[in-house]
């Protein structure tokens, strides 16, 4: 048994880091609310080589991981960055036997959106193509895409009604559902990014800001919200890993592990984002500071894909189908 | 480093396939139990809990990571991790003397003589000599270092008069670590000493204490004139305060740290929803699996921390403060489980035991000492608050509380004394 990152892992964390404080920034995510364009954007992402980690290397792809997209994916979430992993990742699983498409998805040629129903669709804004279970077979079109006012403009959020579709790969059921999961861990990997940078920026400020003669860290009421919510992100960190060793070696306790992380990920990136506003007081609550974005992300991310309810749901039911016997 | 990986690698697989073996070879010799049930049982079964111990030392399946010049089998922590799950699924209950395991025998290899390693080590992983460990009294608990409990050096011996208290097992202790105030003119930290007391001194005194479940675990214990051989201390005079954190940071990975369920585990609550469940309304049903849901992640995310935080020690680090996490996080995630077993039980669960309950799986009884059980471990080994100071200050480095008697002698008016 090994549970940490490889170091190999730890120089793609190191480099993704590099590339994302770079590319993308709160700053950045506030100006799209304001009709900025989302960044870093399809093409750095796809130049860079993250759109196509989990496609195989013979369409273009790195071959990689699920667990080696989780560390570049919590770097992303640590910024704000769009488009998201999640779809890169899902759109990966769907495309494994359809090489030239998956190609596309890794060279960035294609914009790839994953549409569930008419439930609002992740990086549908700007993209060209979208996978979607029609009847129970994979299907691949174009598609109509209808937005709202943005909670959190770099998720690209809008419901899609797809056109000219052609079944890609029929009867996808099994096929669509491990990809779901995929999506529900690279997802996580993006929220333990961004919750894990609120409470580092949360914690930063309760060392400096002082109130009543000294640092409002000292006092337990901060502290033990900072603590909390650190503690959490921690063990976010190692469901995410589990869950992405899982995907990899061990499918079969990947709906345990996807729809656990899934739960977890939404309710401690939401208490993250919560206590770095309540720690600022006052300041949090604007709109120049950053805090905001990374609660706007909280309260986006804990509904797309699924809520935490639902998800507790699933791990109940696998529960009393036997798992964890 | 290798990649992240949860199976048994090759040598760990023939590893657990040995220890299945033993165990299934000495299975007659040892105590086999329903989890949960110890804390009733122990104090009955003591000596077949000795004898268990032994059997399984003898087997080399005690101090499986402990160096062999201390009588430990120098394997790894993944083995040692491998032996806990095996014995738990042979429903074999914890080791009488995992005090002594997880906190006074570490203690003794760090800071005791080469004469201490060779009294006390190997008798310790036979449970010949079962421990505890003396550090809590009536006036300090969380403010350890406030304790009272006074050793003065006569001659050849130290002297000790005192009270300690919430000892888990001194009741059927042998021996102790027990922290005393040496010098209370040296700010509180500075002036205490460890050693190791022979529990059956002329002096100490045990009384056991009943706790709010009805069982008696834990005891206060008196110091009277007790004389402790100045060969029996654990570090220099005044040096007891450094001692001591090795013992509190090996507690903390002992209980909860290598994420190991705390109370009744998820399984236990999942065979007890795999029955209730389908038996509710409807209505109750969807409410009732979001409590399972939300207690199963909660033992997960524990578990697989606990995981990661075994790696990293057996990389070569030491346990860190971040252990304080692991018991922090063990202990909620051990109540939600608990009050999902609870709750499912429904009306049963108004009785501590109900009619006709054997203790045995499934039962109301074995619930409800789970539940009565668990605010004790909330407490014990650094509360819930004394986690979240330790973590937000040498993890995440927030200020100190103001710490007023921190730099002032002991003695001194105003002192916690």
């Amino acid at each position: 048994m090994n549970f940490d990152l490889d170091t190999d892992q730890l120089d793609a964390a190191a480099g993704a880091e590099q590339f994302f404080s770079g590319q993308a920034s709160p700053a950045q995510a506030r100006a799209a609310l304001e009709e900025g364009p989302v960044a870093p954007g399809r093409r750095a992402l796809a130049d860079i080589g993250f759109t196509g980690i989990t496609v195989a290397e013979s369409a273009g792809g790195a071959g990689g991981s699920l667990l080696d997209l989780a560390v570049v994916a919590e770097q992303a979430g640590r910024v704000l960055a769009g488009p998201s992993l999640v779809t890169a990742a899902r759109a990966a699983v769907l495309l494994a036997d359809h090489p030239e498409l998956a190609q596309a998805l890794a060279d960035g040629s294609r914009a790839f959106a994953v549409v569930d129903g008419d439930r609002p669709a992740l990086d549908a804004v700007g993209a060209d193509t979208f996978l979607a279970l029609v009847d129970g077979d994979l299907v691949v079109g174009g598609g109509a895409v209808v937005t709202g006012q943005p909670m959190d403009a770099t998720r690209g959020l809008g419901v899609v009604t797809p056109t000219d579709t052609r079944v890609l790969t029929p009867d996808a059921g099994a096929l669509w559902a491990r990809a779901r999961d995929v999506a529900l861990v690279a997802l996580a990997a993006e929220d333990l990014g961004t919750a894990g940078r609120a409470v580092e920026v949360g914690v930063a400020y309760a060392k400096e800001r002082h109130a009543f003669g000294r640092p409002i860290g000292s006092y337990q009421a901060v502290k033990h919200s900072l603590v909390d919510a650190w503690v959490g992100v921690e063990q976010l960190r190692s469901l995410v890993w589990w869950a992405a060793w899982a995907a990899d070696r061990a499918p079969e306790e990947l709906p345990l592990a996807a729809a656990s992380v899934a739960a977890f990920a939404a309710e401690t990136l939401e208490r993250a984002a919560e206590t770095c506003i309540q720690v600022h007081g006052g300041i949090g609550f604007t709109w120049e500071h950053d805090a905001h974005l990374y609660w706007r992300r909280a309260k986006v991310d804990r509904l797309v894909l699924g809520d935490a309810a639902g998800h507790h749901d699933v791990v109940a039911g696998l529960v009393l189908a036997g798992a964890l016997s | 480093m290798s990649r992240v990986d949860f199976d048994d690698t090759p040598d760990e697989a023939a590893y657990r396939a040995r220890v299945r073996d033993l165990l299934a070879e000495h299975a007659a010799d040892l105590v086999h139990l329903d989890a949960g049930e110890e804390a009733a049982d122990a104090r009955q079964q003591e000596q077949a809990l000795r004898r268990t111990q032994r059997v399984l030392a003898d087997a080399g399946l005690v101090g499986v990571a402990w160096a062999a010049e201390h009588g430990g089998q120098a394997g790894t922590l993944a083995q040692q991790a491998i032996v806990g799950q095996e014995l738990a699924r042979a429903r074999v209950p914890s080791l009488i003397n995992h005090i002594g395991l997880g906190m006074c025998g570490p203690t003794v290899v760090a800071h005791g003589t080469p004469e201490q390693h060779e009294r006390y080590l190997a008798r310790l992983l036979r449970a010949d000599d079962v421990w505890c460990q003396l550090f809590s009294e009536p006036a300090s608990g969380s403010d350890l270092a406030a304790l009272r409990t006074t050793a003065v050096r006569d001659g050849e011996d130290w002297v000790v008069n005192g009270q300690k208290v919430w000892t888990t097992l001194a009741h059927v202790a042998d021996f102790g670590v027990l922290l005393t105030r040496t010098d209370p003119d040296r700010p509180k930290h500075g002036g205490l000493t460890m050693f190791v007391v022979d529990m059956h001194a002329p002096g100490v005194t045990v009384r056991p204490l009943r706790q709010m479940g009805g069982q008696s675990d834990f005891n206060e214990v008196f110091f009277d004139d007790v004389r402790i051989p100045d060969s029996e201390r654990l570090g220099e005079p005044g040096e007891g305060w450094r001692v001591a954190l090795t013992t509190l940071l090996n507690e903390r990975v002992a209980v909860g740290g290598g994420g190991n369920d705390l109370g009744l585990s998820v399984e236990s609550l999942a065979r007890l929803a795999r029955e209730a469940v389908p038996a509710l309304p409807a209505e109750r049903q969807v409410l009732a699996r979001q409590a399972v849901g939300r207690a199963a992640v909660a033992a997960l995310a524990n578990r697989y921390t606990g995981y990661r935080r075994l790696t990293a020690i057996s990389q070569g680090g030491l346990p860190g403060p971040e252990a304080s996490a692991g018991k922090l996080a063990g202990t909620a995630a051990a109540k939600l489980v608990s009050d999902a077993g609870v709750r499912l039980l429904g009306d049963d669960a108004v009785f501590a035991v109900g009619p006709g309950d054997d203790g045995r799986e499934g039962g109301a009884g074995r619930w409800q000492r789970n539940q009565a059980w668990l605010p004790g471990i909330a407490i014990a080994g650094g509360t819930d608050e004394v986690l979240r100071n330790i973590i937000g200050e040498r993890v995440l480095g927030l200020p100190p509380e103001p710490r007023e008697d921190k730099h002032r002698p002991f003695n001194a008016a105003g002192s916690t004394r």
